[in-house]
């Protein structure tokens, strides 16, 4: 098998199964489960495969049609691989969470549709077909936000779209500049017509506002924690491990591997990213509805992989990208546990929960073992990231902004410790409470052992990101 | 044989009101063979029509037709707009007399709108828009209803006060120019083009289209008009018929008569942008569904506009594009409408909530019409705007660029409003009865929504290939 018919099997698996997702949905729930959950798979899998391809150097690049062409290179695949697991694993754990809610098709129809729409974006070497990718991930996240249909829940929706669409706008602003500077929307052109000058700060600011607002941060973040209201599956793959990357590989795409940005920027964004981080942190100490905890989390999380990215040396780039991985893992567990708490006691509130870890010890036992991973405590995978994105700030010399960063850090340890010990420890409130499926315990502690593998086992992907950083910054192995 | 579009209708007119048993009946399907062929004549593109270069009814009234690639797409927004009128209007119009007499009107218009895509003489010009304005008002009121006749009247008379400095235009022109054709006046207006009373002269027409077209700050008209009207007729008005007589109009005499001088360019963005913000802000605080499509109608105009404005090849592209887009997008809103009245009643979005649920196929194509509005990719409305935004960019308007882009925030609000109180929701208590539309309408609304969708994923493919559009930017 070629790894140009690969390539294109990952982006168009997904797009094609979602048309007929509604169809068989009206004659089998199961088929149209199993339907869904191989869209997720085989992504996976032209991934996978992909990745040993590009291991060795090949770099596929079919020209779609009209000469808007995808691309695969180290970083691509390293996110589309992330991406794809971590979307097999929530499709797998929405069998039994989302079974009985209505409009179920429509459900599963966006998410398929997300997850082709992200590896579309991923792949893509051309910025109007990124855009496209982009504003699909933003129709489905606007759908799956509003999934249960109360009004405020609508209207947070339509904060969410409205947030990122603006910011989109003024994205496709900043491409159109790039445009008109070097007269091709395509990044390898891009590329070699910016190779010596840094490109226009008025451009740099109007993609940061982009890229800003789909990771949410500040001063853009607001949309996040109100998403929280979606069903947890999608929380978690929109909101926690896939859609907030999408900016971080934007900022990763195009100013690290396609162009340069003047020097002050290297200072500027990780000043945003650290007030984004320690806000957030602070929001998460006093905030009481589980969900919009964890999200709180989310951003002060993204904080540091903009800040890891940002510095821009090899060490923190790979700490950044690293950060993606573990993050998402531990970050989808996280939103999983909280999924199968809220369905199972039908309360959000922390204050009211208590004493779950004797009525569900294996949900307890993977939040436990994911917040470790967020956390940074070792040999969790989080770790290691962590550790990187801060020895390579040092090593650049930025003291001041990485021991700001070790509060957040620190804080991230606090709050986290809060929520377990509210939630698990302590006296039982509810003592009814069972633990839920199989299949949805299975996912999440996958998620929470895989937090440790990962981080026991980081060798593998360490090794993987780290030639993913020298194709991307031209280095030679 | 150009003038096949003019006379068809015509003698389609006659036909159906010879006093011979069973003419009437045939009155809808011989109107929308019509239209189709219409449809047909332009995405086949048949050489051995286009290249008939005789035309003896042309020659008869010695009257000139060009045919160019804007004309191409003008046809085509006809054909498509006029056929999903009469649809709805065989759907929802109760009466089976009004709805002969809306299938004559419509034959009218059509008549009226066919040559103004045809003609190349200011004094035709001015008594085919006269022709489609006529019978626009007629249609508007033809339920006779209170609201409907006052809509009506408002638009007769502010059209007239239209008409009137169109008309002396004419005159003024003609006296500097001794004719009315465009060639001969184009190069009398590029002889003196520094008397004022030259100036005088294209100031005043330039008015009439700018009324037609309900661009700020003449658009008072134009909400009321397209909330009284019948459905079908909105539909006609916002798809075509203003956007024929008004946008059309002003496209074709200064791209081809006055010519892009700055000043012209400057009040054509400026308005552009003006109506494009106001409309938008105003479609935010509307609670009548049909208002909320005519201010976005407004404002969606100004994009076509501020692109004819920045007169760039790709800008021009990128308007004509938009004309097509929006007639399909606000077309399949208006069929949306259409069946909101009809099932439920009433446009007021307040009484209404959660209608996806019930009818799944309007929910859901109104879902596609509006993100494509609102310039979501990959639907359709995305890439004519990008034509805008980067013909308008890449020319040096930057303020004007983001507007433009940013504005679709705007759009995006009230649409998203509009989904949150009609659609998108919990389902209102007492909506439980209502019941998706008829096979009719769902097919069109169905049929519509993929127009959209394959213009929008096919775009790339279509620039190359579709006629109109390839000979517009290639």
């Amino acid at each position: 098998m070629s790894t140009q018919f690969l390539l294109i099997t990952a982006v168009a698996a997904p797009l094609i199964a979602v048309l007929f997702i509604p169809l068989i949905g009206k004659f089998s729930k199961q088929a149209r489960n199993v339907l869904s959950l191989i869209a997720a798979v085989v992504p996976f899998i032209a991934c996978a495969i992909l990745a040993f391809a590009v291991l060795k150097g090949d770099s596929p690049e079919p020209v779609l049609f009209f000469g808007l062409a995808l691309k695969a290179d180290m970083l691509a695949v390293f996110m589309g691989l992330v991406s794809s697991f971590l979307s097999s694993l929530i499709i797998l754990y929405s069998f039994d969470y989302i079974s009985h809610y209505r409009d179920q098709n429509e459900y599963y129809f966006m998410v398929v549709l997300f997850l082709g729409a992200m590896m579309g974006l991923v792949f893509s070497s051309n910025l109007i077909l990124l855009y496209v990718f982009w504003e699909i991930t933003a129709i489905t996240s606007w759908r799956l936000i509003g999934f249960f249909r109360d009004r405020e829940y609508v209207l947070k929706a339509d904060k969410a779209f409205l947030v990122t669409a603006f910011g989109a706008l003024a994205m496709l602003i900043g491409f159109i500049m790039i445009y008109q500077t070097t007269g091709s929307f395509d990044l390898a052109a891009i590329k070699e017509n910016l190779k010596t000058s840094p490109i226009a700060n008025l451009a740099v600011l109007l993609i940061l506002a982009g890229i800003f607002s789909k990771s949410a941060t500040l001063p853009f973040h607001t949309w996040l924690p109100d998403a929280g209201v979606a069903p947890s599956p999608v929380t978690a793959l929109l909101h926690a491990a896939i859609l907030v990357k999408i900016g971080v590989y934007v900022f990763a795409r195009l100013f690290l591997a396609t162009f340069n940005m003047e020097q002050f920027w290297h200072t500027v964004v990780p000043v945003i990213a650290f007030l984004s981080a320690i806000i957030s942190a602070g929001a998460a100490f006093i905030e009481t509805d589980l969900k919009r905890l964890i999200a709180f989390s989310t951003i002060s999380q993204i904080g540091f992989i903009f800040f890891g990215l940002a510095i821009g040396n090899e060490m923190a780039v790979v700490g950044g990208l690293l950060y993606i991985l573990m993050h998402g893992i531990a970050k989808a567990g996280l939103f999983l546990c909280a999924g199968i708490i809220e369905q199972n006691t039908k309360i959000r509130d922390i204050t009211k929960l208590g004493g779950l870890i004797k009525t569900m010890p294996v949900t307890a036992i993977a939040f436990l073992l994911c917040s470790f991973s967020v956390m940074g405590i070792p040999p969790f995978g989080g770790f290691f990231s962590k550790y990187l994105v801060f020895s390579g700030a040092i090593k650049s010399g930025h003291l001041f902004i990485t021991a700001a960063f070790l509060v957040a850090a620190f804080m991230t340890i606090l709050y986290l410790f809060r929520v377990f010990n509210m939630v698990f420890l302590g006296e039982a409130r509810s003592p009814q409470v069972k633990e839920a499926s199989p299949t949805m315990v299975f996912t999440v502690a996958s998620l929470g052992v895989l937090s440790l593998i990962s981080g026991i086992l980081v060798w593998y992907p360490y090794k993987f990101v780290q030639d993913a950083v020298w194709q991307m910054m031209g280095m030679v192995k | 044989m150009l003038s096949l579009f003019i006379l068809l209708p015509f003698f389609c007119l006659i036909a159906v009101n010879l006093p011979v048993k069973g003419a009437r009946r045939l009155a809808f399907w011989l109107t929308a063979s019509l239209f189709v062929l219409q449809i047909l004549a332009v995405l086949l593109h048949p050489s051995v029509f286009w290249g008939m270069k005789e035309d003896l009814f042309a020659n008869f009234f010695a009257i000139n037709f060009s045919v160019n690639n804007l004309s191409l797409v003008i046809f085509l927004t006809i054909g498509i707009v006029g056929l999903v009128s009469l649809i709805i209007g065989k759907y929802t119009l109760a009466n089976r007399p009004d709805r002969f007499h809306f299938t004559n009107l419509l034959l009218t218009a059509l008549i009226g709108m066919n040559a103004l895509a045809l003609l190349t003489d200011l004094f035709s010009m001015y008594v085919f828009i006269e022709v489609t304005a006529l019978s626009s008002f007629i249609l508007i009121a033809v339920q006779r209803e209170k609201t409907a006749l006052e809509g009506a009247f408002k638009y007769l008379i502010i059209s007239t006060i239209a008409s009137a400095l169109m008309l002396s235009s004419v005159a003024l022109i003609l006296l500097v120019s001794g004719s009315t054709s465009f060639d001969v006046v184009s190069a009398a207006l590029k002889a003196s083009s520094g008397s004022v009373f030259v100036k005088l002269a294209v100031a005043l027409f330039l008015c009439g289209p700018f009324i037609k077209s309900g661009l700020v700050p003449f658009h008072g008209w134009l909400p009321d008009a397209y909330s009284a009207a019948p459905s079908a007729v909105s539909v006609l008005l916002a798809g075509i018929i203003t956007k024929v007589s008004g946008v059309y109009v002003l496209m074709k005499l200064v791209m081809s008569v006055f010519g892009f001088t700055p000043v012209i360019r400057d009040i054509l963005m400026f308005a552009g942008a003006l109506s494009i913000v106001f409309g938008a802000l105003a479609a935010i605080g509307q609670k009548d569904f049909k208002r909320m499509l005519a201010y976005s109608s407004i404002s969606q105009v100004g994009y076509i506009i501020i692109g004819l404005g920045c007169g760039t090849k790709l800008a021009i592209a990128g308007a004509a594009l938009h004309f097509f887009n929006h007639a399909v997008f606000k077309s399949l809103l208006f069929t949306n409408a259409a069946v909101m009245e009809q099932k439920l009643g009433t446009v007021d979005m307040d009484k209404m909530g959660g209608l996806t649920s019930r009818m799944p196929f309007t929910g859901m194509t109104s879902l596609i019409a509006f993100l494509s509005t609102a310039g979501i990719p990959p639907l359709s409305g995305f890439w004519s705007k990008l034509l805008i935004v980067v013909a308008l960019w890449t020319s040096g308007m930057h303020g004007y660029a983001a507007i433009a882009l940013l504005a679709s925030v705007l759009t995006l609000a009230y649409f998203l409003s509009m989904q949150r109180r009609v659609f998108f929701g919990k389902l209102r208590p007492g909506l439980e009865a209502v019941q998706e539309a008829g096979t009719g309408l769902v097919i069109t609304q169905v049929a519509l929504a993929l127009v959209i969708l394959g213009v929008g994923l096919g775009f790339p493919f279509m620039l190359k290939t579709l006629a109109p559009l390839k000979n517009i930017l290639w």
